[in-house]
């Protein structure tokens, strides 16, 4: 008698074993999340443990279902994804430029409203109002599109020192080109990149933000003298010698390594590039390792002859993860969400970001003993820029900035003039303003 | 009643069980799509819903129109056709060439060749396209191999518009002349040895085995590798979104990358995009059209 009591007891505490914790725990929420991912960085292994595996250890009822892209099948994929009304629950953004139609379509959530009294941890800039007018994605940091790297012991040998200016970075040319070096290496084969991280610090320069918000609103045009000249300007690049049209024969991964092994003693790219350079933890290797990255500089373009600003470089907000406007207010689903852009902005997850990728964080709760010098380096680069200006591609929608994207490219390969991009670029404007 | 009782016979019925599952099949993936891919290219829909979206109107061929008007279609259309030229007048006698030579044992090794020349076909076409764009890089081991030749040299292949596909092309047909080969050589290994052999005993040369006997009993299989090659070359996307993503400012483009461009690269144009594959499958039956009569006219018999 007392064995079949036993037994029984045993096997009711079996089965409540079993029963009793899940209907105590949190009933799961399962989000979906569209996350911009490079797995060959040297820093992905410990985003992956440190951000993602660590989340769902600290969150066990929110299951996460990540889809990680990179460059534009990412961009690609969703522009698909909002075509087709399916976004996911949570989407890794920009403040504009190829995001802008995610903040001008409404369909990402105002954050603020969720982010409340934790506003305190962030510095007030990177909560300004975004390409939608209101704050879409909550930024992990402050990003420079132009940055010009700069090798230093390969300058030293050829007996040649920073410029300062323009006409000084031509002098160097020639000296250059004696050595079989080039002069400034961009990984431009993708044609955004010579918009991003170079025209528009020229624009910056030559033309200002008052002009472009003026262009913006319809009230001048990208054929005024003050467009045309930046355009004429970078056109002016090639014929000095200081561009190659190399330079759009070499994809973005491939200059890394043309940079790191001294093919030439400049590369222009955004501030971003630093991380490519840094240790992978995995294999404790690095492109540039930490020994040699004193011998390396990030600075801005020197001096343009007619600039109306000194010592600028263009930048944005920095990328964050936005919400689905789709997801019931006050649900379990959005707490979920809020949960998950919260941690992936929070201070452990920005540390991270800043010791892998020197990214500068958001939040002003957040440093660390353990930078690499080139992290440090990209840090204090900052202290260069005297002024900020936009970046083309983050104020005009895409069927405008296209037509420069591409007019770029056939300036450097001298297929089409300044003017005549100029005036496919008003073209494409007064196609989109008129529809507005 | 009776009349229908009398068509409702059991052969019909079998028929009807056999071939409308493929029938449903083909519409759902293919003619459904198709129709409405044209549909969409009348309209101004960009985005969000299609079905009850008020600001989706007709807009009659305007992008079609549109596109006509773009360089860069031109651009595209022109490399669509080299890429066909060099894969129906490159892949092909290449591939049958190889085939011939092996299967008529004018080669020692034969398998080993067979082996080399169809490698590149299991090898992912990104893979290859990130390889040849290493390769053809002005860092790249061609550049430096052409300059021990000629030092001084640059390598400027996709500068000039009339050679930036030339590098492309050259990917092309080493990457699928295998294909061919192994078509070719699986169906002469169909031909009746005894043929050649009564022809070889009558005093035929080499070259007439091949052109009296050979090429009219492939003539069937040329045709099939003509269309492959074709339909091939009209959706030619993965290689060149790998190696030059249609750049330097789109002087590599093709339709299939061009409709891509325009569906998901920056801001969407879904309607042109549209009226770019309905382009993409009129050209397709056109030329495979052209190829059926070219083969009724001058083909052979198997």
């Amino acid at each position: 008698m007392l064995k079949k009591s036993s037994l029984l007891l045993l096997a009711l505490f079996l089965v409540a074993s079993v029963f009793v914790p899940a209907t105590l725990a949190e009933e799961p929420v399962r989000i979906s999340v569209l996350n911009y991912f490079d797995l060959t960085s040297p820093g992905a292994e410990r985003e992956l443990n440190e951000v993602w595996y660590e989340f769902s250890i600290r969150n066990p009822h929110i299951i996460v279902e990540r889809e990680d892209l990179f460059l534009e099948p990412f961009h690609q994929k969703t522009e698909a994804y909002a075509a087709a009304d399916r976004l996911p629950d949570v989407i890794y953004m920009w403040p504009g430029g190829r995001s802008t139609s995610l903040h001008t379509l409404g369909l990402v959530k105002d954050l603020r409203p969720l982010l409340g009294d934790d506003a305190q941890y962030y510095q007030e800039a990177v909560l300004a109002p975004q390409a939608g007018g209101y704050l879409a994605e909550l930024p992990q940091t402050m990003t420079s599109s132009h940055a010009l790297y700069v090798n230093l012991p390969l300058l030293e040998s050829l007996g040649l020192s920073m410029p300062k200016t323009y006409e000084e970075l031509v002098e160097m040319v020639p000296v250059l080109q004696a050595n079989g070096l080039d002069t400034i290496l961009m990984g431009a084969q993708d044609d955004w990149v010579i918009q991003s991280c170079l025209f528009s610090m020229i624009v910056g320069r030559l033309v200002g933000d008052d002009k472009l918000n003026e262009i913006l609103a319809g009230e001048a045009k990208f054929t005024d003298p003050e467009f045309v000249s930046a355009l004429e300007f970078y056109a002016q690049m090639y014929e000095d010698g200081v561009l190659h049209r190399k330079i759009m024969q070499t994809s973005y991964a491939e200059v890394n390594g043309l940079f790191a092994t001294g093919r030439a003693p400049f590369m222009i790219d955004g501030d971003w590039k630093v991380s490519n350079f840094l240790t992978d933890q995995t294999t404790g290797e690095a492109l540039i390792p930490v020994g040699r990255q004193h011998e390396f500089m990030m600075t801005i373009f020197p001096a343009i002859p007619g600039e109306i600003n000194t010592a600028s470089s263009s930048g944005v907000v920095g990328v964050g993860f936005g919400m689905n406007s789709k997801i019931e207010a006050g649900s379990a689903k959005e707490a979920a969400a809020w949960e998950l852009i919260k941690w992936l902005q929070g201070p452990e997850v920005q540390k991270m970001r800043l010791e892998t990728a020197g990214t500068i964080p958001s939040r002003v709760d957040v440093t660390s003993d353990q930078l690499e010098p080139l992290v440090v380096e990209r840090i204090r680069y900052y202290e260069d820029i005297l002024v900020t200006t936009e970046v083309i591609d983050n104020i005009f929608e895409g069927e405008v900035y296209t037509p420069i994207n591409i007019g770029l490219q056939e300036i450097g390969l001298g297929f089409a003039t300044p003017m005549e991009v100029a005036q496919r670029t008003q073209e494409a404007f007064d196609d989109w303003f008129a529809r507005q | 009643m009776k009349r229908v009782a009398h068509w409702w016979t059991e052969e019909r019925r079998a028929y009807l069980l056999l071939v409308l599952p493929a029938v449903a099949v083909y519409w759902a993936v293919m003619a459904f799509p198709t129709v409405f891919s044209f549909i969409l290219s009348l309209t101004s829909y960009n985005g969000g819903p299609i079905f009850n979206n008020p600001n989706i109107q007709l807009v009659g061929f305007t992008h079609y129109i549109r596109m006509f008007k773009d360089q860069y279609f031109w651009i595209s259309l022109k490399n669509n056709g080299l890429i066909m030229a060099v894969s129906v007048f490159g892949q092909i006698p290449l591939g049958f060439l190889f085939a011939y030579v092996i299967h008529r044992k004018l080669v020692r090794f034969g398998d080993f060749f067979q082996t080399i020349i169809y490698l590149p076909c299991v090898i992912s076409t990104i893979i290859v396209g990130r390889l040849w764009q290493s390769f053809f890089s002005p860092y790249g081991p061609f550049t430096e191999f052409m300059q021990k030749l000629q030092p001084g040299w640059e390598n400027e292949l996709f500068f000039d518009p009339n050679l930036a596909i030339l590098p492309v092309l050259f990917v092309i047909l080493w990457m699928y002349t295998g294909t061919y080969m192994i078509i070719f050589l699986a169906n002469l290994q169909k031909i009746d040895p005894a043929l050649i052999e009564a022809a070889r005993i009558d005093g035929a040369t080499e070259w007439q085995v091949l052109i009296r006997i050979m090429l009219p009993a492939l003539s069937g299989v040329i045709v099939t590798a003509c269309i492959l090659a074709i339909s091939g070359s009209l959706k030619s996307f993965d290689l060149l979104y790998a190696m030059t993503g249609g750049n330097p400012a789109r002087r590599t483009s093709v339709l299939a990358l061009y409709m891509y461009d325009n569906a998901f690269r920056h801001s969407p144009k879904y309607p042109l995009a549209n009226a770019i594959s309905v382009f993409m499958v009129l050209l397709s039956f056109a030329l495979i059209l052209m190829v059926r009569f070219t083969e009724a006219k001058f083909g052979g018999r198997e």
